[in-house]
């Protein structure tokens, strides 16, 4: 457990120095909101009834592009800079490194959230009404499932031919009804007051957690071998 | 032992040719259609109207019905309103009596769920009833608010909120517009069984091949995997072509199990796109059983496509269902013989691709030999 902080502290050094993922990820969610509000200029004015459900579908597609770019660039820098084999060298237990690699992957992609919730406000001129934390928690507990999946899948896919192409493909039929869908609904009945609707799809988002976590923990070891 | 595997796929052969014939010949000439007949919404709805309810419903191994309770074990009370017009069927949204907002609510009170049940329940529970089992409940149909004009076959019950008592099944008027499209059910069913069990080979496959790092494993679970997407694809367009007949769309979006056996067809094509760009072999076997596993979280979730994600309506289940409410002991003997059949005829695809699959890989060596001769 230590190992696995030590990993996520690693990366986000790595990351805090470099920047390069934060600010990519900073312009691609700024843009995939801009263009929601472009694509939907005709379709909604600000204030319009039907936000909440085009804020909390964006909102989620926003999220899980930015976590599939994340999660691809925590394992495609390591591969392409050969420090990959250095990792796997490290004396620590292959299953520590998935959820170092998965906390750190969380911490950024959580950030990359905030961000999307904000440009979100801004350029909708959406008012979360006093909900925004639950929308923010929404974020996260939907962020943790997709990191636990989306960390294993991206180690699978860092190991073919054409992977930036493989992982989308690999990892959104998984996540569709793990954590979009069921997200999608919670984050709009939150929007509108009624987070206690949704008792189980947090339940259900939270069981996922936990069943990609246990698979996540006892074959990562098989992705990275060799 | 070769001659021996190669006298074993002839008659396995033969044997599913057989028995597929013998489906089809049961499917054409000896399952009896479905009741047939449209009524007006508001001839449903009158007759249905202060009336004591009765649904009924055979629940086989694909379809199951899951229900949960919010108030407490004993009771669950819900009203029947709201019903909505799915192109020819007519689907009522039952709902829990606190949760009012959407439509008027006068209570049902379910008098008894009864039959060969395997099930727990309980506040907040889910129950699964599994293979074979038989429900009916009786209620009071009390309000109703759809357009009388319209032209319906059948009601079906399902959840609005997602918490309450979701099932469907036709109920005890349940007619079909399009009886004969119905036979199509003795090869949709099966193909869907068949890829369910398909993909449950993967992840043994997958699982014993990480265990052993014996390359057999590994072969029979991509072969597997090869032969599911084979009958999931018949599983999802058998499916529209009776859908366009009975509901008069090929799709309904907001049919659950429609939409997760589409997801379930999607991950497994990523896992032999996976497989395709690796061309290491060791490594490919490695990584693709670990997605091979991981893949078969989607067949629980089509499986039981009720309850595991939260959205839930399905009224698929509609198919299961004659007029009676159950099928008939020649449909049920029909449906028993077409899963049979396509149980064998997987296993014999089965064999034969893995016999593929080893003299693929003899091939490959043998072009390696030669190359390292050159």
């Amino acid at each position: 457990m230590r190992a696995a902080l030590i990993i996520a502290a690693k990366d986000l050094k790595v990351e805090l120095r470099s920047k390069e993922m934060l600010s990519a990820m900073f312009l691609f969610s700024l843009l995939i909101v801009l263009a929601f509000r472009f694509g939907f200029s005709n379709a909604v004015n600000p204030g319009a009834a039907g936000l909440p459900e085009l804020a909390s579908s964006a909102l989620w597609i926003c999220f899980s592009f930015a976590a599939i770019l994340g999660m691809y660039t925590s394992f495609a820098k390591e591969k392409d800079r050969e420090t990959l084999d250095g990792l796997l060298l490290a004396p620590v237990d292959r299953s520590d490194l998935y959820l170092g690699k998965a906390l750190s992957n969380l911490i950024v992609v959580f950030f990359v959230d905030l961000l999307s919730i904000a440009f979100f406000a801004l350029f909708f001129s959406f008012d979360y009404g006093g909900q925004a934390l639950a929308v923010v928690a929404l974020a996260l507990l939907g962020s943790v499932t997709l990191v636990l999946v989306g960390t294993l899948v991206a180690a699978i896919s860092v190991n073919t031919r054409a992977r930036e192409v493989l992982l989308p493909i690999l990892l959104i039929p998984l996540i569709a009804f793990s954590v979009i869908v069921p997200s999608v609904t919670a984050t709009k009945n939150a929007m509108v007051g009624g987070i206690g609707d949704s008792v189980q799809q947090i339940e259900s988002v939270a069981a996922f957690a936990a069943i990609f976590a246990v698979l996540g923990y006892l074959t990562f070891d098989f992705v990275l071998e060799g | 032992m070769r001659m021996d595997r190669k006298k074993l796929g002839t008659i396995l052969v033969v044997v599913s040719v057989v028995l597929i014939l013998m489906t089809v010949y049961l499917a054409v000439f000896f399952a009896p259609l479905p009741q047939t007949g449209v009524k007006s919404a508001g001839e449903i709805l009158s007759s249905v109207e202060g009336s004591k309810l009765k649904v009924a419903g055979f629940v086989s191994a694909v379809y199951s019905i899951h229900f949960g309770m919010l108030d407490g074990p004993d009771e669950v009370i819900f009203s029947l309103a709201d019903f909505r017009d799915y192109g020819r069927y007519l689907q009522a949204n039952a709902t829990h009596s606190l949760n009012q907002q959407w439509w008027t609510v006068r209570p049902i009170d379910i008098k008894s769920i009864s039959g060969g049940l395997n099930s727990r329940m309980g506040p907040n529970l889910g129950g699964v009833i599994v293979v074979g089992a038989n429900l009916s409940m009786d209620g009071i149909v009390t309000s109703n608010t759809i357009a009388p004009n319209s032209n319906v076959t059948g009601f079906s019950l399902s959840s609005g909120s997602g918490n309450d008592i979701t099932f469907g099944s036709v109920g005890s008027f349940g007619l079909m517009t399009a009886p004969v499209a119905q036979k199509i059910f003795y090869f949709h069913m099966p193909s869907a069984w068949a890829c369910y069990l398909s993909f449950g080979v993967t992840l043994v496959g997958s699982a014993l091949f990480l265990r052993t790092r014996d390359h057999k494993y590994d072969r029979v679970a991509y072969s597997s995997a090869e032969i599911g997407i084979v009958f999931a694809t018949i599983a999802i367009t058998t499916g529209p072509v009776w859908a366009k007949q009975e509901w008069g769309v090929y799709w309904r979006w907001d049919d659950m199990k429609l939409v997760t056996t589409f997801v379930l067809w999607l991950v497994y094509i990523g896992y032999l796109s996976l497989r395709a760009a690796i061309s290491e072999p060791s490594a490919k076997a490695r990584v693709s059983a670990v997605y091979g596993i991981l893949s078969f979280i989607t067949v629980p979730m089509s499986f039981l496509s009720s309850r595991v994600a939260p959205l839930l309506q399905s009224s698929h289940p509609q198919v299961i269902a004659t007029s009676s409410g159950s099928l008939s002991p020649q449909a049920g003997m029909t449906i028993g013989i077409a899963v049979v059949a396509f149980t064998v005829l997987f296993i014999t695809m089965l064999i034969k691709r893995v016999e593929i699959a080893e003299a693929e890989e003899e091939l490959e060596e043998l072009k390696r030999k030669i190359g390292d001769e050159e």
